[in-house]
């Protein structure tokens, strides 16, 4: 191995194994699951690994000699622990205010599906490619999201749909008759149980969750949906 | 409370961008270790053309042998000027590649199976826009255009015959000197391409967590709903589109999925305008830039990109519309 000039090859050992580290510590961890689609993961898994192994062979050959570190590499390596120490926990119905709805437009999967096992998700979509509430009065619907409120207008319970990353997250709402006593949470993952009903919003028909049951839940392990 | 949640939010966007983009630079910078590992000086590099318009063509129809995005292409395309291939090819490369890849193409097929003009225009505008970039580049001499240790290494690189020995900054002061890159270059130990693509990672890494903080910061704080506000006027959707795909900052090979959730909200102008930028200007590759260009080249990349993608929008929109 050749002799080591400027950044010494120990100290850039160590700073690939512990952003290798920090890599796979994520996939490890599950806090993927709150960050990036699924199909991400193993990729994002494979390049820690490979940084861990990369780092390894540099420490292993540079024993000696750790040079001076940039400080462009000090900041980010701070940030990288950064990561490691404070795990992500972004506001969903934050996150959601700041964007727009909309979702993909496939829909034909929730017509062939049993109401009560629809998604929220599936009924967004359901209720985008057929806008006439009336043909879904009655249904019965069984549904998990998060609290979601808007700078105006009442709370919706809410999902987020990810192509890649927490970056270009979509909401996807439904309108909920909430009983009088109810104060929803922002963020509050609740599991509704009730029956889809037709309500007047800004005076459109419009379909709207009527709950017979709302059950405080925890934030599911994949929040996120493709 | 609200901001709290508002930085809790950002950080967590942070890390989405970060972590989704680190593979991708990882892979960049392997293969163009290998490379240099494999083809060291190449004569290759000596054959390509250096026509104008060719020159940045065959860069970026060197995107199919690169499936990545862009963050994976700055040390592809910082190792090919290096090497000394022509300037029209690195840069054909480094604005082209991101779309012209399989990936991506069959990305934007999966989005828009319904909209067959987008699979042919996408990658005819970014090779038109390639070959606008190249030439108004290629204006500058290289000490204004590229980072002076990139223009170095690349001066190094160059046969005698090419440049004289102060301009080379190494050598021997005297009678000209025979042409060696004809001789067969020696390949690099394993070890020594290690070393320097390690270095190359942590240079590009810093400047990618650099370039990640501020894309998350704008997201956070900067509701898309003024973006995309003005999504039905043929003109303002477009710019409308232009910033967000700045502000984004997502990879070329999934921003059409992305693009699929406004695409009923826009005009088709503003669309293809979103997908042509994003790849070649950025919030997260801003920093990246840096290590291949000076900051005016950079601003020049930017303006001209932004003036190329809004004309073809507006193109578009007249044709569609």
């Amino acid at each position: 191995m050749a002799a080591v000039t400027g950044s010494g090859g120990m100290s850039r050992g160590l700073l690939l194994v512990l952003w290798g580290w920090m890599v796979l510590w994520s996939v490890l961890s599950g806090r993927l699951d709150l960050l990036l689609r699924g199909v991400f993961h193993s990729l994002v898994g494979m390049s820690g690994a490979a940084l861990l192994v990369a780092g390894l062979v540099l420490l292993f050959h540079h024993r000696s000699g750790s040079g001076v570190i940039p400080w462009p590499w000090m900041v980010s390596a701070a940030l990288c622990c950064l990561v490691l120490l404070i795990p992500p926990n972004p506001s969903f119905s934050d996150l959601a205010s700041n964007r727009p709805q909309g979702l993909p437009e496939p829909a034909e999967l929730a017509f062939v599906l049993p109401p009560e096992q629809r998604s929220l998700t599936e009924w967004v979509r359901l209720l985008r490619s057929q806008p006439d509430p009336q043909l879904v009065d009655g249904n019965p619907v069984n549904i998990s999201g998060f609290v979601w409120r808007q700078p105006e207008g009442p709370p919706l319970i809410a999902r987020l749909t990810v192509r890649c990353c927490l970056a270009d997250a979509t909401p996807s709402g439904l309108v909920v008759a909430w009983p009088a006593d109810a104060y929803p949470k922002a963020n509050q993952w609740l599991a509704i149980k009730g029956r889809m009903t037709v309500g007047k919003r800004n005076g459109e028909s419009t379909a709207v969750v009527e709950p017979s049951a709302i059950k405080p839940i925890p934030r599911p392990k994949r929040p996120l949906e493709p | 409370m609200q901001g709290l949640d508002k930085l809790a939010t950002a950080w967590a966007i942070f890390q989405g961008l970060l972590l989704e983009a680190i593979p991708f630079l990882l892979l960049g910078v392997v293969i163009a270790g290998v490379a240099r590992w494999l083809v060291p000086q190449g004569a290759w590099i000596n054959r390509l053309p250096r026509n104008p318009v060719l020159a940045p063509i065959t860069g970026a129809l060197m995107g199919f042998a690169l499936p990545a995005c862009e963050c994976g292409n700055v040390p592809v395309a910082r190792r090919l000027l290096a090497s000394g291939a022509p300037l029209g090819t690195g840069f054909g490369f480094l604005f082209a590649a991101p779309v012209l890849n399989p990936i991506v193409l069959a990305s934007t097929w999966a989005a828009f199976p319904d909209q067959p003009w987008l699979l042919v225009a996408r990658p005819m505008g970014a090779s038109l826009l390639a070959i606008l970039l190249s030439l108004l580049l290629a204006q500058l001499p290289e000490s204004q255009l590229l980072e002076s240790a990139l223009l170095s290494e690349r001066r190094l690189s160059q046969p005698l015959r090419r440049l004289d020995l102060l301009q080379r900054g190494s050598g021997l002061i005297g009678a000209p000197l025979p042409d060696i890159s004809a001789q067969r270059p020696k390949r690099p130990r394993l070890g020594d391409v290690l070393d320097q693509s390690s270095r190359e990672f942590l240079d590009l890494l810093a400047l990618l967590v650099l370039g990640c903080v501020i894309a998350a910061m704008v997201q956070t704080w900067l509701p898309r709903s003024w973006l995309l506000a003005v999504g039905g006027a043929p003109t303002g959707s477009i710019l409308a589109l232009m910033l967000l795909a700045v502000v984004v900052s997502v990879c070329s090979s999934v921003d059409a999925f992305l693009a699929l959730g406004f695409a009923a909200q826009v005009t088709p102008g503003a669309l293809l305008a979103f997908l042509l930028l994003g790849p070649v200007v950025d919030l997260k590759l801003a920093g990246l830039f840096t290590v291949l260009m000076r900051p005016r080249a950079i601003a020049i990349t930017a303006a001209a990109a932004s003036l190329g993608v809004l004309l073809i929008g507006q193109w578009v929109n007249l044709w569609q519309l």
